[in-house]
């Protein structure tokens, strides 16, 4: 089994190859010409690869396809009720389900919203709990619309759920996704004049539940990186201590180690760019108490911007950290951060990175 | 019987098929049994606002209005986007 990132662009899905050492790559595409890739990825329950799509005549919808992207089947009808008076208007994440339910699958997009899938993607129907959400008239949008563009399945217990939105803020359901319970407990929310720490409205980026301890979640935040130990009941901010800012986008995580974390700052909300004129990763191996840069190969003279979906993390020994900047590079280190390869260059802007195997 | 012509990228959506001959009532009708159809209207069924519809070369602004015998659609999708 290779390695594999599937590279969303705003002209079509790309796909990267590699055989395990991760250090030379081949690029395969575009697939899905026409359509903005937000984000795609292989499900390794099944190996069908699914894809976000948009299109800005056509609107927004997913595609899936069996045979690693040689066809591709469009999935028909996605939509919200009438009675909501809501439009589906951006497709952003495609999530796999849990692994005991392999024909799940989740898509959350603009405007808040959350479908599910009961047939491997053919079809989707829309979450009406986060659709009437109780809080939904207190949700703003950012500046990439009222986006659902985190969702999570807790690997231990296929009932939790977790979905974040920007700017609403992380919700959990316990129940499979019949109710949700905002989860926002100690993440600021700096732009408020008034209440900087209400029960929803917060500007999550990312979020992500880790893969082998799943009562620890991460996310990057418009106001901080936190930690939750307690599935979301609480958060704590992680800034200082090596970190040049808390405004950022995209997070990964290394499967093996619970107590890492990979970042990508920016200078902040009103200028996003990587800080210091460069291209730089922050890791942390302590749960956030610090932060090293990581710039071993990475551009010294670089202005560069990494979106939310644009970093991804694999489950080889020892871990690959992946991610794309708008400027159509991805970028791959193969050793957990220790050096970074260029995998491909002059791509059309990179909305999303996800590392896969691949055979 | 309208032919319906259609841009590549939705040729491609519709499995290759660019080009189609339907017997309906009217323009809208004809444009909904086209396998393409919830690419051209959004959940309301409201035809999307970049897509414009070409009736025998003139661009429609009435989708009700009834398909004559020999009528050619084309769908042109608007002058946007980057």
């Amino acid at each position: 089994m290779g390695a594999a990132v599937l590279v969303g662009t705003r002209k079509g899905l790309f796909v990267l190859t590699s055989d395990e050492t991760r250090r030379s790559w081949s690029v395969e595409g575009p697939h899905l010409t026409g359509w903005e890739v937000f984000h795609a990825m292989r499900d390794p329950r099944t190996g069908a690869v699914h894809a976000a799509t948009n299109n800005w005549v056509y609107g927004a919808t997913a595609h899936r396809s069996g045979d690693l992207g040689e066809t591709w089947e469009r999935a028909e009808g996605i939509g919200l009720p009438e009675e909501s008076g809501l439009t589906w208007e951006k497709s952003w994440h495609v999530e796999p389900g849990h692994a005991d339910e392999p024909e799940t699958l989740w898509l959350g997009g603009t405007p808040g919203a959350l479908f599910r899938s009961g047939d491997g993607g053919s079809s989707w129907e829309p979450v009406q709990s986060v659709i009437e959400h109780p809080t939904r008239e207190k949700w703003n949008p950012g500046a990439g619309g009222l986006c659902c563009h985190s969702i999570q399945v807790d690997p231990s217990d296929p009932q939790r759920l977790y979905i974040a939105i920007s700017a609403a803020g992380a919700f959990r359901s316990d129940d499979g996704g019949e109710s949700w319970a905002p989860k926002n407990t100690g993440v600021a929310a700096d732009f408020f004049p008034d209440d900087n720490f209400p029960e929803v409205g917060q500007c999550v980026h990312k979020l992500l539940v880790h893969p082998a301890k799943p009562e620890r979640l991460w996310q990057q935040n418009h106001c901080g990186v936190y930690r939750s130990d307690d599935r979301g009941d609480t958060w704590e901010r992680l800034e200082g201590n090596g970190l040049p800012s808390g405004f950022g986008f995209p997070i990964a995580l290394d499967p093996a180690d619970p107590d890492a974390a990979f970042v990508v700052p920016e200078e902040g909300a009103e200028n996003r760019v990587t800080p210091d004129g460069r291209l730089g990763v922050y890791r942390t191996r302590d749960g956030g108490a610090s932060w090293e840069l990581l710039e071993n190969g990475l551009p010294q003279q670089a202005w560069q911007s990494v979106m939310r979906e644009g970093m991804s993390f694999d489950r080889l020994d020892p871990v690959g950290i992946y991610l794309g900047t708008q400027s159509g590079s991805v970028w791959v280190s193969p050793d957990a951060g220790g050096e970074w390869i260029e995998a491909a260059a002059y791509l059309p802007t990179v909305l999303s990175v996800e590392a896969a195997e691949w055979p | 019987m309208a032919v319906i012509l259609l841009p590549s990228l939705l040729a491609r959506e519709a499995g290759g098929e660019g080009r189609f001959e339907i017997d309906a009532p009217t323009v809208r009708d004809a444009l909904r049994e086209l396998p393409v159809r919830d690419l051209l209207f959004d959940e309301r069924g409201d035809l999307r606002p970049l897509v414009n519809v070409y009736v025998n070369s003139v661009q429609a602004d009435d989708l009700e209005a009834p398909l004559e015998p020999e009528t050619e659609i084309r769908l042109v999708a608007a002058v946007a986007g980057g």
